[in-house]
């Protein structure tokens, strides 16, 4: 469960986020959508606890990221912004190394990274070094060392940029799986089928403020449209950010 | 423990897989020895060398025995110069005039005018003249005793006093510089070793969009710091090992005692190199880290920490100039390791209680960067310089 309750950033002059609140269920997919710069980076790294908000909170399984940090994180397999990887260790080093980052150790942590490695369809890959990777084979990697711990709440920002249909395929597989075991998950995309496909909830988030919260089909009644993206345009009231 | 040993074992893997920068971290080590060997071999070949000079002698067959001394001290008639030396001694024109009547005053038991004419001002002639003076005194002073000694006098009465001087600064200029030049060395390989690793941790990883990934997992600032600190310091202990030892083998092929130089690394000494040098790893590798951590690119990181590893080669440098130093850069990091390191190799008893000192602070500089950096590592200022 995570909840983000009236959150105010400032830098400099400029508002990323005004009193931002929503809440991303267990047992659903929550995606969170907004055009560039509406502030969805700068919640989700508050929400990691990398920023600090001026006013307001930040709640993981109702442990609050400003107090306890580490304990929040704990609880959390992220899939940031920008994601690398180690290029001199191979695909299972690296899921083993944030294994063990998160206190995994002996026969479990060995069970748990040939379970996440299965599950991403990844044995080939496992025991080659990182560099020269595909896009695909980089996000696979990736996921693998955010959910090796099999955190209560996943927080995809952005996860299938550049994937071909087969790892979107995957991902999207991947994800509905945890849902059904209960997890909660919260997804930021650009990608509007995707999101409508996949979320069954939708933030929709510009200026640092959420513009609306709904099902998809909720959103399309409340902005008279037939689709989501023609939805989202009117929410947010202009067109800026779709070309993205 | 787990996280920190998860973290230490990645930061070594990814050190040791990095052939390059490994290549170039010991490549100090490497050189060191060769370096050493080479400069002593050469220094020591000019102190000791004495070229032949070329006097231009008249009245010289009156005074075979002068003549013969001269000669065993390379001092030779104009006449024998060889082809491309004679313009120079033709132009420097030395000349070593005997009277005719040499012989036959030196039977009578008179004093004999010797001149020796040149250009006294001509600096590259000091060396020469006095070479050549010393012969002559010592000739005059060996047919002089001999004189007073047939006629039973002690050859002591002539000489009341004499002078003992006894050089307190016990190597000579040339050794020294040998000896200042080992000391930045085995500094330089602290700070050199590990530098492409501190980068790499840092700055590199920044740049690879590593770091965030890292920064957002549930592991504590201070871990990931000491880890990356750790690494680094391991690889600069590695090179300051390797080029100490290499180095106390490359020192066993020249013969420093031809210019007066005593070179004994004992195991006491040993020790207290390892001493002095090993905090000074560590805080190099905090200091590059620091740093690199502060840089806003890996190119920037990489002109910064350049700067920081000119420390052991221009601190010593600027040290030779103070002649009254102050009390705190005994103590200070790199001057006072410098300082202690200059003594051990003059063969001058080790001061314990100033290494001791100087280790801590040291020491204690290196745990106010590391705890500066895991702060550094939790503000937000370092998570926006990530996108």
């Amino acid at each position: 469960m995570i909840e983000v309750n009236n959150l105010h950033k400032n830098f400099g002059q400029v508002k990323a986020l005004d009193g931002l609140s929503f809440s991303a269920r267990d047992g659903e997919i929550t995606g969170i959508l907004g055009p560039n710069g509406a502030g969805k980076t700068t919640c989700l790294r508050t929400l990691y606890g990398l920023l600090k908000a001026d006013q307001g909170s930040a709640k993981i399984d109702d442990i609050d990221v400003s107090q306890q940090p580490l304990l929040a994180r704990g609880r959390l397999g992220i899939f940031p912004d920008k994601f690398g990887l180690y290029e001199r260790l191979t695909a299972y080093e690296q899921i083993d190394y944030f294994a063990s980052i998160h206190g995994l150790q002996g026969q479990a942590k060995k069970q748990a990274i040939e379970e996440v490695i299965a599950d991403l369809d990844m044995q080939d890959l496992a025991y080659r070094k990182t560099a020269g990777f595909s896009q695909g084979q980089r996000m696979k990697v990736t996921l693998a060392q955010a959910l090796v711990h099999k955190p209560k709440n996943f927080v995809l920002d952005e996860p299938t940029r550049g994937l071909d249909v087969m790892s979107t395929r995957i991902l999207r597989n991947y994800l509905a799986r945890f849902k059904a075991k209960g997890h909660c998950i919260l997804f930021s995309s650009h990608v509007m089928q995707e999101v409508a496909a996949l979320c069954d909830r939708v933030i929709i988030v510009a200026n640092g403020k959420l513009a609306a919260v709904g099902t998809p089909d909720e959103l399309c009644t409340l902005a008279d449209k037939t689709n989501l993206e023609e939805a989202f345009v009117k929410i947010i009231g202009s067109d800026e950010g779709i070309a993205a | 423990m787990i996280q920190f040993n998860a973290l230490l074992k990645k930061e070594l893997k990814e050190a040791f897989r990095d052939k390059r920068a490994l290549m170039y971290a010991l490549m100090m080590a490497f050189m060191a020895p060769v370096m050493i060997y080479a400069v002593s071999n050469s220094m020591i070949k000019d102190l000791t060398d004495t070229p032949a000079i070329y006097v231009n002698i008249q009245g010289g067959e009156a005074a075979p025995k002068l003549m013969a001394l001269l000669e065993d001290e390379k001092i030779l008639p104009l006449a024998e110069v060889t082809a491309d030396e004679k313009r120079l001694w033709q132009e420097r024109n030395i000349e070593l005039i005997l009277p005719e009547s040499f012989a036959e005053d030196m039977r009578e038991g008179r004093m004999v005018d010797v001149i020796l004419r040149a250009d006294y001002q001509d600096k590259s002639l000091f060396s020469p003249l006095r070479r050549i003076k010393e012969v002559i005194r010592s000739y005059s002073a060996t047919i002089g005793s001999q004189r007073l000694l047939v006629r039973g006098i002690d050859v002591r009465l002539m000489q009341p006093v004499k002078l003992q001087e006894q050089d307190t600064a016990e190597p000579t200029s040339g050794p020294m510089l040998i000896i200042l030049s080992l000391g930045m060395y085995l500094m330089m390989a602290a700070f050199v070793s590990g530098l492409s690793v501190a980068i790499d941790s840092s700055a590199g990883e920044r740049e690879r969009n590593v770091l965030e990934m890292l920064l957002c997992q549930p592991v504590d600032t201070m871990k990931i710091v000491l880890a990356k600190l750790s690494c680094a310091s391991f690889i600069a202990v590695i090179g300051v090992i390797l080029t100490l030892v290499l180095t106390y083998f490359a020192i066993g092929f020249v013969d420093l005692s031809k210019i007066g130089a005593t070179f004994n690394l004992d195991f006491i000494s040993v020790s207290a190199l390892l001493l002095l040098l090993l905090p000074l790893c560590f805080f190099a590798s905090a200091l590059q880290l620091f740093f690199a951590f502060g840089a806003k690119s890996f190119k920037e990181a990489q002109s910064t920490v350049t700067m920081v590893v000119m420390l052991p080669a221009f601190v010593p440098f600027v040290l030779s100039f103070i002649n009254n130093k102050p009390q705190w850069l005994d103590w200070a990091p790199i001057s006072g390791q410098s300082m202690l390191i200059e003594d051990i190799f003059k063969g001058l008893p080790v001061n314990w209680s100033q290494v001791g000192f100087t280790t801590l602070v040291t020491v204690v500089l290196t745990v106010v960067l590391v705890k500066v950096m895991a702060e550094k590592l939790k503000s937000e200022k370092v998570v926006l310089a990530l996108s």
